[in-house]
């Protein structure tokens, strides 16, 4: 307080003339022409006023300067992390193996209602357990961003994929059993066309597509109808529209569910999707979480 | 002249109000930004669930929302520009605070994925209510900094020290 009060006192004694000369001077710096106006009183007031006049100009002018610094400081800092931001992001979520499309080697056996996708006749050295739910929107983005680049490392023969298919979002779906019928389908195709090259992991890519799958909690999905027609348009034989059609897999689909999900608690806890285990391990899947598997 | 600089009462319970608002929304800022950019593909989905941004927008808005958060969060906890990075702060809560308040309108089931998660959510299962009264305890915590930016520990204060004004 007594500092302040020390600091304030010149211009409080000066009076109404230090004021007025203060706002009369400020636009144009000080100005010998009022002196005498407000030089009248006393002797040390005018010379006291003039320099604490020009003090405070001082400090103000040099406050809104390190006000004005702080601000740009603040505005580059906030530019700075974003674009860092940015530039990890882009890197975190490029597409993997982007332009290598579609799987062309691949085919798909069923065991126990667990679908494995490999290149014909090889022997891959790596295997991993990919469990996922088709209503799983992260899913979606999963298969978008690795989609590719697993269909390159099976199509080489390097990588064989177990997919497991769950339905824990059955509930969440508009007909309330999507996703054990999308996994029902996906057994018929891999039952009735897995020895046809690439139809497991086209049609796989196909429920996935974000402009395919249908949102949680909507007012639609596929029936089963639709997801045989889907299945038509990416190649599958009429033995696999049939199956799906006709629902015939959907209590297999079910108890492969279960089992998987059993399976994903044991490994992990919890059953989330997408999860992939390596050697029955969770693998964090960060952007180039199978270029480091297959390196190995 | 006395060198002595008595604080008063009001002035150390202000100080101390103003020092947990700063590092209260900082805390909330960077632990809310962080959680969203470890995991990019659960923000895009939850920014989708909105349904507010088109396709091409979702992406970019994901990829920029965790960093801006971050970067409040990094000026709140240095105390730089704390009444600008407060301003910016109510900013984007109310921004979010009209997001969830959209979303329940349009009847959408999502969570808001404000620490992170998101996406779609069994109807029944939404929290609306409390996210906005969430949101609202930090736009409270905000409108403190505007109102009062200086405070202790911060950069702002060990400048305006430095260039002598009285804080």
């Amino acid at each position: 307080m007594a500092q302040s009060n020390n600091k304030r006192s010149p211009q409080g004694k000066s009076g109404s003339g230090a004021g007025a000369t203060a706002k009369g001077a400020q636009p144009k710096g000080p100005s010998p022409k009022n002196q005498p106006a407000t030089g009248g009183k006393g002797k040390g007031a005018p010379v006291a006023a003039r320099q604490s006049v020009a003090a405070a100009r001082r400090s103000s002018n040099s406050n809104n300067r390190t006000q004005l610094i702080i601000g740009v400081i603040a505005v580059v800092v906030i530019a700075a992390i974003i674009i860092f931001g940015l530039v990890l992001n882009k890197k975190e979520t490029a597409v993997q193996g982007d332009g290598y499309g579609a799987s062309t080697q691949s085919v798909a056996t069923v065991s126990a209602g667990v679908v494995t996708v490999m290149k014909a006749g090889a022997a891959p050295t790596e295997t991993v357990d990919v469990f996922e739910d088709a209503l799983c929107p992260v899913c979606s983005e999963f298969e978008r961003q690795f989609g590719q680049q697993l269909n390159q490392a099976i199509d080489q023969g390097q990588l064989t994929v177990n997919y497991h298919m769950l339905n824990f979002l059955d509930a969440r779906s508009f007909s309330g059993d999507y996703s054990t019928r999308a996994a029902a389908a996906l057994l018929c195709v891999a039952e009735e066309g897995g020895s046809q090259p690439g139809l497991y992991l086209g049609y796989h890519s196909a429920l996935f597509a974000t402009d395919t799958q249908p949102a949680e909690g909507g007012t639609a999905d596929l029936t089963n109808e639709q997801l045989a027609e889907l299945a038509t348009s990416v190649g599958a034989p009429a033995a696999a529209t049939d199956c799906i059609t006709a629902g015939t897999n959907v209590a297999a689909a079910r108890a492969a569910a279960e089992e998987s999900s059993a399976t994903l608690s044991a490994a992990t806890g919890r059953v989330a999707t997408p999860t992939v285990l390596h050697n029955g391990a969770p693998v964090s899947t960060t952007v180039d979480w199978l270029t480091t598997l297959l390196a190995q | 002249m006395t060198l002595q600089r008595t604080v008063s009462t009001g002035e150390l319970v202000r100080d101390v109000i103003g020092v947990l608002a700063r590092l209260g929304l900082a805390a909330v800022w960077l632990i809310s930004g962080f959680l969203k950019a470890v995991d990019p593909r659960t923000t895009v989905v939850a920014v989708r669930a909105y349904q507010i941004f088109p396709e091409s927008l979702v992406g970019i808005f994901a990829a920029v929302l965790p960093f801006l958060e971050i970067a409040l969060g990094v000026l709140l906890v240095l105390g730089l520009a704390t009444r600008l990075a407060a301003v910016l702060s109510a900013v984007v809560l109310v921004a979010f605070i009209a997001g969830v308040i959209s979303a329940a309108a349009r009847g959408l089931s999502i969570d808001c994925g404000c620490f992170g998660g998101g996406g779609d959510v069994a109807a029944g299962q939404t929290a609306y209510t409390a996210e906005i009264l969430r949101d609202l305890g930090f736009l409270a915590l905000a409108g403190y900094l505007i109102v009062r930016p200086d405070t202790p520990a911060s950069i702002d204060r060990l400048v305006r020290r430095r260039s002598g004004e009285p804080a």
